[in-house]
């Protein structure tokens, strides 16, 4: 403890003397920028274990594609079950002239039989937990819902065939589910009022759910009942399931924003590379006469290590608080997309900051300062002694192996860590080499050019921290304009790669007999529309091999073999369908068992031409082998389908009619008169369900620039630390310049030069490099045409030179303040 | 001449009244701590006393601004240091061209600093950094660095303080050369007693005053 307490002091006298605050401010922002993180995290996704019965509404639940049959109840009623049964289904509510695409659930007395809803009276108003459901003719629904409709609480509204009454407003909603669940506002209703609506017709996509709660005995015994049915189509829900979809998006969010708060880390890991070899060669001598006055090797050691330790323990508290407000920040950028109550506070992501302080401080400084031990005493007397003491590469993989470790913590996959973390540090060196290269050119300029140059030179008497400097700061800036400029540019060439006319209306839930009153009525208004029957099927066998979830590694293909999809038939091939393999059947097909399947759901699932598909349509199997393969432009809007199958096959089954049709905004009112027509007919705007999607989009990129300007602020750290580096240089060369007869102002013009040289290159090389990122993106992955940007570089230079100029010009001010004197005293007087 | 420090104000110098004619030479000895380096800044307008005066070329020096000051430096002064005090970064030319190019970026920066070098046996040395170059070669850079503006002032601390002997002679045959070819004057502090005999008038620096020795 005595080695403690003078390492706590000997650390305060070093932090009065300016010695370690960029150290500490580098601890401190690697820190706040991963404890930001998991609190948001950890709020957030408060998807625990202990909530999860909550999450489900129940201790079990059913799932069912077809309505809850009576002898299910019976079953539950027998063996003492709690249960409530529930339906959940798109569709569109009208009040006045606007309408809405909601989603609905109608709840059975007795929900939720755990956990509880939160209502308010109004917007204003407190929530309020309780465990009920809306009366009998009232409907709750989610806050948002009241602006487009122009509604307040109290007024009505009309869903299918009936109208409700506004009761109260639904402020969080446990059962919800995951983000994306959650594009459509909720409305809440009564479940003996559903079948009064008029919405629920056959082959309607509806989620009928049978909640239960009891002892764990009668719950099995209730399963075990239910799996002796063989039913299909019937998924038996755990609260662990009901976790699962929120699970997977938070950890998702989670990974992304961890490893680019871990972006921060590296770039600040960088900054404490450089000021930590500045202390530690700035302590040699401190050491050699502590040597000399008796320490040992060891005492050396525990004392820097405690230092370290205090320091971390202390930079890393701050680290926290800055940490604790910018998940405020974040949560508030978030706000309308999160429940009015989040869960507690945890200590947990202050352990996680803290250890990133602890391990940052052990990967980045310790190794150099250890180094300490190896001071000579003799240096007391002979200076060339010792002052090799920081050289070898295993200080740096250390570094290397922190930041892969860091890595493999926040992303909690081995392989992910491995790619994210190359993929960092060949940015990184890719811009250091760029930065180097680009700072060895201006050189040759410099040294071929001769005249009137000079302003090149603080750049270039300086390459190997200038390159550094632009690196640092480079990285910051690309990745505020991947989040800006770039996504901006994405965007806007995916919008315009979608045609003016293209489809913004899909009506689906159209009835067969609906079908020639809804085409007669469109063509009224000059719209010509396809209506595409459609079969829900659940494919159960490849060439006679049975197909389950389980057996795919693919997220996709697991989801794609659980739930039912869509078959269609027809003789036309749609313009934006291609056939990649096989033949169109054209009018007349060789065989009526031929299906049409689109490539990439084949090369999710594995199937290949010639395959016989098995598909279960209602209690029936249908079979039919693919006769060709199909690439479909999905982004053309354009009702599509994953399999298809020539007349002949798909009739005889419960169909429903899907189509899309463009329509001006001017001719809304028909989409009203539509909904109240055809009331079962759900009615889906693409234009509104983007802007939501995108409304979620943009402020989860809020979230990501914050993180972003986080990593700036490491960049400028770096900056600074590596202008603290070269201090000592810059003294004297102002003090040689002011001697050889340059005047304050140029010996400052030179340094503002170099600042805005460094700054500018930095912005450019960032711009570029974002632009570029930008320009394979949309080739590789969105397949959209989009042109470098050919605006990023100069943008970017003119940034860089601005944050460089003020934060470097600010940092090195007292540089270039010393007397010249100090030249003719390093003499002998 | 009075001069203020970090304690308060400092009589370093008592009485001091020194007077140099165009092309003399002069050495200035002195003990350790006697304010040698001190009245060569003074000279040189790197620093102001807080009372008296210093001329150069008729003008008064202390009546001037800092940025005055520095311009009358960069020409009319060249200046050597005993740890010679090249920047390690820039070759030898670009060390030497640098005062030019704090005059303004001349034209032919390049290549009169090139000459320079030739002319004190360095141009085969252009494109080395002065670690590349022993203390001999480094100094004599320095040397080219203190003329190539052509000063009719050269003032040298210490010159040959980090040299060897024989080194060290061949620096001041240098220094005496160039004044006794360009009638530039040349002031240096040096503890050589052998090199400030080279001088035409030796002053010995003692208790703030300067006597001729």
């Amino acid at each position: 403890m005595r080695r403690a307490r003078l390492a706590l002091r000997l650390l305060r006298r070093d932090w009065r003397a300016g010695e370690l605050r960029l150290l500490a401010a580098a601890v401190v922002v690697a820190v706040a920028a991963v404890s930001a993180v998991s609190w948001l995290a950890e709020r957030v996704g408060g998807a625990g274990g202990e909530r999860a019965a909550e999450l489900l509404g129940a201790d079990r639940a059913v799932r069912s594609a077809e309505p809850i049959p009576e002898e299910w109840l019976q079953q539950a009623r027998e063996l003492g079950l709690a249960y409530a049964r529930s339906a959940e289904f798109p569709s569109v509510v009208l009040a006045g002239d606007a309408t809405q695409l909601v989603s609905v659930k109608a709840v059975e007395r007795g929900y939720p039989l755990r956990g509880s809803l939160q209502v308010s009276d109004s917007v204003d108003a407190p929530a309020e937990a309780v465990r009920a459901v809306p009366p009998s003719g009232t409907v709750w629904v989610e806050p948002r819902l009241l602006p487009p409709l122009a509604l307040a609480v109290g007024d009505s509204l009309g869903l299918g065939e009936r109208e409700f009454r506004v009761a109260r407003l639904l402020r969080l909603e446990p059962d919800r589910g995951g983000f994306f669940d959650s594009v459509a506002p909720r409305v809440m209703l009564n479940y003996d009022d559903l079948a009064s609506t008029g919405l629920i017709q056959p082959a309607s996509r509806v989620r009928y759910q049978l909640l239960l709660a009891g002892p764990e005995p009668a719950l099995e015994r209730f399963h075990d009942w239910l799996v002796r049915q063989e039913l299909r189509g019937v998924r038996w829900r755990t609260p662990e399931d009901a976790s699962i979809g929120v699970r997977e998006v938070m950890l998702r969010a989670k990974r992304f924003l961890g490893l680019s708060a871990l972006l921060t880390v590296v770039i600040a890991g960088v900054a404490m590379l450089l000021t930590v070899r500045r202390y530690a060669a700035r302590q040699v001598d401190r050491v050699a006469v502590m040597r000399c006055m008796g320490a040992t090797a060891g005492e050396v050691t525990a004392l820097f290590a405690w230092k370290l330790f205090w320091l971390g323990l202390f930079a890393g508290a701050a680290g926290l608080a800055l940490g604790f407000g910018l998940h405020w920040l974040m949560l508030g950028l978030v706000a309308e997309l999160l429940p009015a109550e989040l869960p507690a506070l945890g200590w947990r992501p202050a352990l996680a900051g803290w250890l990133t302080a602890f391990a940052a401080l052990l990967g980045f400084a310790l190794p150099t300062v250890l180094r300490l031990r190896r001071v000579p005493p003799l240096r007391v007397l002979r200076r060339e002694l010792g002052q090799d003491v920081f050289g070898g590469a295993s200080l740096y993989l250390a570094a290397l192996a922190t930041i892969f470790l860091l890595m493999w913590w926040q992303a909690e996959d081995l392989k992910l860590a491995a790619l994210v973390g190359a993929a960092v540090l060949a940015t990184l060196a890719a811009l250091a080499l760029l930065a180097w290269g680009l700072v060895r050119g201006l050189r040759k300029v410099r040294a071929r050019g001769g005249r009137g140059l000079l302003w090149l030179s603080g750049l270039t008497r300086r390459p190997a921290t200038a390159a550094v400097q632009i690196m640092g700061v480079g990285v910051g800036l690309m990745a505020l304009f991947l989040l800006t400029v770039v996504r901006q540019d994405l965007l806007d060439a995916w919008r315009g790669s979608v045609p003016a006319d293209a489809p913004n209306y899909f009506l689906v839930n159209i009835q067969p007999e609906q079908v020639d009153a809804l085409r007669t009525r469109l063509r009224a208004e000059d719209i010509d529309p396809v209506l595409h029957p459609m079969i829900r099927a659940r494919l159960i066998a490849i060439n006679d091999r049975p197909v389950r979830p389980e057996d795919y590694q693919d997220e996709r293909a697991q989801r794609l073999v659980a739930r039912e999809f869509n078959l269609s038939y027809g003789t036309a091939l749609s313009p934006d369908n291609r056939v990649v393999a096989g033949d169109w059947w054209g009018e007349r097909p060789a065989d009526p068992r031929t299906l049409s399947v689109e490539q990439g759901l084949a090369k999710d699932l594995g199937i290949a031409l010639g395959d016989r598909l098995a598909f279960q349509i209602g209690g029936e199997a249908v079979t039919g082998t693919v006769g060709n393969l199909r690439q479909v432009k999905w982004d053309s809007f354009n009702v599509n389908f994953f399999v298809l199958a020539p007349p002949g096959l798909l009739e005889d089954y419960p169909t429903t009619y899907i189509t899309s049709f463009h329509l001006p905004p001017q001719r809304q009112p028909l989409l009203t008169e539509l909904v109240r027509r055809f009331p079962s007919v759900t009615v889906f705007d693409i234009g509104n369900i983007l802007a939501t999607v995108r409304g979620i989009v943009d402020q989860g990129v809020r979230v990501v620039e914050l993180m972003a300007a986080l990593t700036l602020l490491a960049g400028v750290i770096v900056l600074l630390a590596a202008l603290q580096i070269t201090g000592e240089e810059r003294r004297f060369e102002s003090a040689l310049l002011r001697a050889l007869g340059a005047s304050r102002a140029s010996i400052r013009r030179l340094a503002r030069a170099e600042f805005l040289l460094i700054g500018g290159l930095s912005g450019a090389l960032a711009g570029a490099c974002a632009a570029l990122a930008g320009y394979v993106l949309a080739r590789q992955l969105f397949e959209l045409s989009y042109p470098f940007n050919p605006w990023l570089p100069p943008l970017g230079a003119f940034a860089g030179a601005l944050v460089v100029w003020l934060t470097g010009g600010a940092g090195s001010r007292r540089y270039y303040r010393g007397s010249p004197m100090r030249l003719l005293r390093g003499g002998d007087d | 001449m009075r001069f203020s420090g970090p304690e308060g104000e400092i009589a370093l110098f008592d009485g001091l009244h020194l007077s140099i004619a165009p092309g003399e030479t002069v050495a200035i000895l002195g003990a350790s701590g006697s304010g040698k380096s001190t009245l060569l800044g003074l000279l040189a307008g790197l620093d102001v006393p807080s009372s008296g005066r210093v001329f150069l070329d008729g003008e008064e020096l202390t009546a001037l601004d800092e940025d005055a000051r520095a311009r009358r430096r960069a020409l009319k002064l060249g200046f050597v240091f005993q740890s010679f005090h090249l920047l390690p970064t820039l070759t030898a030319l670009e060390n030497v061209m640098l005062p030019l190019e704090l005059l303004g970026g001349e034209a032919d920066a390049a290549s009169r600093a090139a000459a320079a070098l030739a002319e004190v046996g360095l141009a085969q040395r252009l494109r080395h950094y002065p670690q590349q170059l022993s203390g001999g070669e480094q100094q004599r850079v320095a040397i080219a660095r203190a003329f190539v503006t052509a000063p009719k002032l050269l003032l040298a601390d210490e010159p040959t303080g980090n040299l060897d002997h024989h080194t060290g002679h061949k620096i001041a045959d240098l220094l005496f050369g160039l004044n006794a070819e360009r009638g530039t004057t040349l002031v240096m502090v040096t503890h050589d007693r052998e090199l400030a005999a080279r001088c035409g008038r030796v002053l010995r620096l003692q208790d703030g005053r300067l006597e001729a020795a």
